[in-house]
């Protein structure tokens, strides 16, 4: 479900802006780093887990006003560099913050422990991601599908020129796109930090994940993220419980697989 | 005419003016973006990736070095063989794909390999690198000396350059620059383009392997950063910087690159953190390399006087 929230925010920022964000596993690590700042500061899980992802959408926010607005019209080498230089610095900015050492952090009180299913134990804060996970990836859905704005950057996928000559401003479209990418990591990385704890390199893991996730996809395919999402995690936790060491390159050989049989991916059309 | 030689007085002169052993890497790095050159450049295919191919031989060259002794030409051929093997079958997963999906590929399957030699620890040391690798006698001249080594390098690397050249100015380099100009056009002519750019993909990756194997017998060791993806993006900036497209472009790049993250590592351990302060300035502010900046400031300091 993480793995699907963090595609869906990936191939929002990819369809709607048309550039590769190689950041996008920074802003991830940051919604992280971000949790466990506020809620060291304010004591409270729940405050923390709503401003952190808040924070990064606003980061996100600056990033497309400084830099990104003024590289569409570039090329991708040179977006790829800036974005890739941003996480650079992003990355490097966690360790003199945070420190190079990673931090553990453990869920609130009320989600520590777990449930019996029955067939299977359960830690409950693991239940917990899943359902928030799901809750968002809705919730993004339906803003998608039934909403106004929704409608206008899925047109903004579509095709971008139709969707200015119509009148609408398509860089406050780019705008809000990049922010609410920005956001789903962010808050991704929020609930992932008491799962597998904080390190500076865990934004760069996910970025090849949420890569992965988005050629199968299909780019610019919500659904298809989606549903890759699902896929890749169902993938790893199955190789992890066999074959522990081989969890995660297995990911990126499901990938090669697929477009071995499928070039355009699961559900990419083009 | 006028290059060659200008390239020629750097060869002789750098080893008097910086470490030998960056002088024989900025070679080195040279030999990687040529590589790269060759498709971001001329066939207009960025790849994120190029650290894979890079990688792969210099694990493989510093395996065969290591525990079965080879020479240095069996190691280089080794190395380029892996390189253009592993191109080739990125390549082919790459190719059929365009724009931000064939950047992003080739960035996920180069984590594939990543992990890969991450894992593998009983081979390729893990998260410790590959230490010990030998650098070979050539002809009984022992090449342990810095000096002799910077020497086989810079020969090595002209003759890289000598071989990308005549691909460029090959009818194969003018059929990769039609694709990269008008990539219907091309296929409209009757070229069939994936295969081309498969092609440009292999030998690209053949330098990149020849350059893998010379960094490892370089510093002894192949550092698991040797196939990390940072390093594909470094030899992408240094391309961008040193001015994509034109044969020489990577060379002056290389120069840029190494002496800028060398005079910036010793300064300071988070020195990555001024390079990405780097990549966004030059993006923003510099696009167009190097030769254009120089432009830029030429007209600027013409203007105030």
């Amino acid at each position: 479900m993480l793995y699907a929230l963090m595609g869906l925010g990936l191939s929002l920022i990819t369809g709607v802006l048309n550039i590769p964000n190689f950041a996008h596993g920074a802003l991830f690590a940051i919604g992280a780093y971000f949790l466990v700042s506020v809620v060291g500061i304010l004591g409270n899980f729940w405050l923390g887990l709503l401003v952190a992802p808040i924070g990064v959408a606003l980061l996100g926010l600056a990033i497309e006003w400084v830099g990104i607005r003024r590289l569409y019209s570039a090329g991708h080498d040179y977006q790829l560099l800036f974005t890739f230089g941003l996480a650079l610095i992003l990355n490097e900015l966690i360790i003199v913050i945070w420190g190079p050492v990673g931090i553990s952090h453990l869920p609130p009180a009320l989600l520590r422990g777990g449930v019996d299913l029955g067939f299977t134990f359960y830690p409950k804060y693991r239940l917990f991601v899943m359902l928030m996970a799901g809750l968002l990836v809705v919730a993004t859905w339906l803003f998608l599908e039934k909403t106004r704005y929704g409608a206008i950057m899925r047109a903004g996928i579509e095709n971008k020129e139709m969707v200015s000559l119509l009148g609408i401003d398509i860089h406050k479209l780019f705008t809000v796109a990049f922010a609410l990418g920005a956001y789903l990591a962010g808050i991704a990385g929020a609930l992932t930090a008491p799962i597998r704890g904080l390190s500076p390199g865990m934004g760069v893991d996910m970025l090849g994940i949420a890569f992965v996730v988005v050629a199968l996809g299909g780019l610019g395919n919500l659904l298809g993220a989606i549903a890759a999402g699902l896929l890749i995690g169902i993938a790893q936790a199955v190789v992890a419980a066999y074959w522990t060491e081989a969890s995660t390159a297995v990911i990126f050989a499901v990938m090669a697989v697929v477009l071995l049989v499928r070039p355009q991916g699961l559900f990419g059309i083009r | 005419m006028r290059a060659w030689l200008l390239l020629l007085a750097a060869i002789c002169l750098l080893p008097f003016v910086v470490r030998h052993a960056i002088a024989s890497e900025i070679w080195i790095f040279a030999i990687f973006g040529l590589g790269l050159n060759l498709l971001l450049g001329y066939t207009g295919l960025l790849s994120f990736g190029q650290a894979t191919f890079f990688g792969s031989a210099a694990y493989v060259a510093g395996y065969l070095l290591k525990y079965f002794g080879v020479g240095i030409f069996t190691a280089l051929a080794a190395g380029i063989g892996i390189g253009a093997v592993s191109a080739l079958l990125v390549g082919y997963l790459c190719v059929q794909r365009s724009g931000l999906y064939f950047i992003m590929l080739t960035f996920a399957l180069n984590q594939l390999f990543y992990f890969i030699a991450y894992q593998w620890t009983s081979v390729t040391g893990g998260e410790d690198g590959m230490p010990g690798i030998p650098r070979p006698a050539l002809f009984g001249i022992d090449l342990r000396d810095p000096l002799r080594y910077y020497i086989l390098v810079s020969a090595l690397f002209l003759v890289a350059l000598w071989l990308m050249k005549r691909i460029v100015e090959s009818p194969l380099g003018k059929i990769l620059q039609a694709i990269r100009e008008n990539e219907l056009r091309a296929e409209a002519v009757g070229y069939h383009v994936p295969r081309f750019k498969l092609l440009a993909f292999v030998i690209g990756g053949a330098f990149s392997g020849a350059a893998g194997v010379l960094y490892a017998m370089l510093f002894g060791i192949v550092p698991l950063e040797a196939i990390g993806f940072v390093f594909s993006g470094n030899v992408v900036f240094a391309t961008l910087i040193g001015g994509s497209g034109s044969l020489y472009g990577p060379i002056i790049g290389s120069f840029v690159f190494i002496w800028l993250s060398e005079s910036m590592s010793v300064v300071w351990a988070r020195w990555p953190l001024l390079l990405g302060v780097a990549f966004v300035i030059v993006v923003l502010f510099f696009r167009g390399g190097v030769v254009e900046a120089w432009s830029r400031i030429w007209r600027f300091s013409k203007r105030t006087t």
